[in-house]
């Protein structure tokens, strides 16, 4: 009994360095059984209404309003006009499991922003996703940071169904309940509005490690 | 005593305190499973309503244990605990095959028993600690939360692995199964498989657990909470 508890007590003081050494390993078996193994590199799929939505890309609108000076419906091939940004950067889910270097790619937020035209009394953003149910929220500034993205391409290929496909949200510098999955409305405000973790205690800065890092993107 | 009496193996302390944990180790294995795997995660949904049934559930699992410990009749419980804890030289027999036992006299547990407590009770706690981290620790403290989720995934295979086991094994054995409602167990169960125990019971001065204790126990509240 007590080598089960200082297995564990272990696992959680040492668990980082092992969940890093385990990943590769663990990532390969897990793909090779299709279940979830300790320590591996693989997402987990959260959704919090019963099932997920299914969003069609060749109707599919992001609309920008609230707060600004032209409301936009921006379609896939709006955002794919406008200029792109790709990085690569972990998944840091608050739970604790981490998926490191991913694929993102897309447009900033700040150059949809640019285009809508924030009005002067704008202080925040309210997020909206497909499923009815889920919000998210930034600050105004927070969401002027350049590793904030309206992603549509992540992991190399068109953002899927199951990861909040066509467009989701991609917030680098915070916890991955801020990256709203199937993004399909954004409200300009002037105040910060708690959304769906917000409201089950979860922090609305949600800086990975608890205070705002440098930035990832030069 | 006939051949045919009926010993008291567990009161009703013991199976109320066994069935309400039971209970909660099945809320908590599939709550456990919807949030852990995706194929489930995505299809069942309902996110937040899942993780609040689980964490819940999971702070409550000890409960029954420590209300079990907390009074006067406690006594039966901590002499099996205890019991479950010692390990004598026949126990090891449970391990070896017929032709190398020692053939010593059996305790009233046997080694897979022993190991099956000590594992799941360090499981409970470790499971308890680490979800409280990944649930209400500061966001600040994330390096713990990562090496707690590794611990507590780990520990859900090895609970399935554990209680499938258990489960398997009272299944395929109804007598003992069936003792676990209603608390007693036929004294040529006891020859057979639990000798020591049955010597110490019948041992002059030991404590025979009394037979309207089992009759109390038939109509207590275990039986009616049963599943």
């Amino acid at each position: 009994m007590l080598g089960i508890l200082g297995l564990a007590g272990i696992g959680i003081v040492a668990g980082k360095k092992i969940d890093g050494a385990l990943g590769g390993v663990s990532s390969a078996v897990s793909n090779a059984i299709g279940v979830p193994l300790p320590g591996d590199d693989e997402f987990r799929y959260y959704t919090v209404t019963n099932g997920y939505p299914v969003v069609p890309a060749d109707t599919y609108k992001l609309t920008v309003d609230g707060m600004v000076n032209q409301p936009l419906r921006l379609s896939l091939a709006d955002l794919r006009s406008m200029k792109r940004t790709s990085l690569v950067h972990q998944f840091q889910c608050v739970t604790g499991w981490v998926v490191p270097d991913v694929h993102w790619e897309g447009v900033r937020l700040s150059d949809v922003l640019e285009r809508a035209g924030v009005t002067s009394e704008a202080s925040a953003l309210r997020f909206f996703s497909a499923d009815g149910l889920y919000t998210e929220s930034l600050t105004l500034t927070q969401a002027h940071l350049p590793d904030v993205l309206v992603a549509d391409k992540m992991l190399g290929t068109n953002v899927t169904t199951d990861h909040g496909g066509p467009v989701r949200l991609y917030v680098a510098p915070m916890y991955g309940y801020k990256s709203i999955k199937w993004l399909n409305r954004i409200e300009v405000t002037n105040k910060v509005v708690d959304g769906y973790w917000e409201d089950e205690g979860y922090p609305a800065d949600a800086w990975i490690g608890g205070s705002a890092p440098v930035s990832v993107v030069p | 005593m006939t051949p045919d009496s009926e010993l008291a193996r567990f009161d009703v302390v013991e199976r109320l305190v066994h069935w309400s944990t039971a209970i909660m180790m099945l809320i908590l294995i599939v709550t456990g499973a919807i949030l852990y795997l995706p194929a489930l995660a995505l299809h069942v949904g309902h996110r937040g309503l899942v993780e609040n049934i689980h964490v819940i559930t999971g702070l409550c699992l000890l409960g029954p244990l420590a209300l079990g410990l907390a009074g006067p009749w406690r006594k039966r419980l901590v002499s099996d605990l205890r019991r479950l804890d010692r390990w004598r030289p026949s126990d090891f027999d449970w391990f070896r095959t017929a032709t190398r036992r020692s053939g010593l006299a059996r305790d009233k547990f046997n080694g897979g028993q022993k190991i099956e407590a000590a594992f799941l009770g360090a499981a409970m706690v470790a499971a308890l600690v680490t979800g409280v981290i990944m649930r209400f620790a500061p966001s600040s403290w994330i390096t713990w939360a990562t090496g707690a989720t590794l611990v507590h995934d780990a520990l859900f295979f090895g609970i399935v692995v554990a209680v499938v086991a258990h489960v398997a094994f009272a299944v395929s054995k109804p007598e003992q199964l069936f003792s676990m409602f209603n608390g007693r167990i036929s004294r040529s169960w006891a020859k057979g498989h639990a000798e020591a125990w049955l010597t110490e019971l019948e041992a002059p001065k030991v404590e025979i657990p009394s037979a309207s204790e089992a009759k109390g126990g038939l109509a207590g509240p275990a039986a009616r909470s049963a599943p």
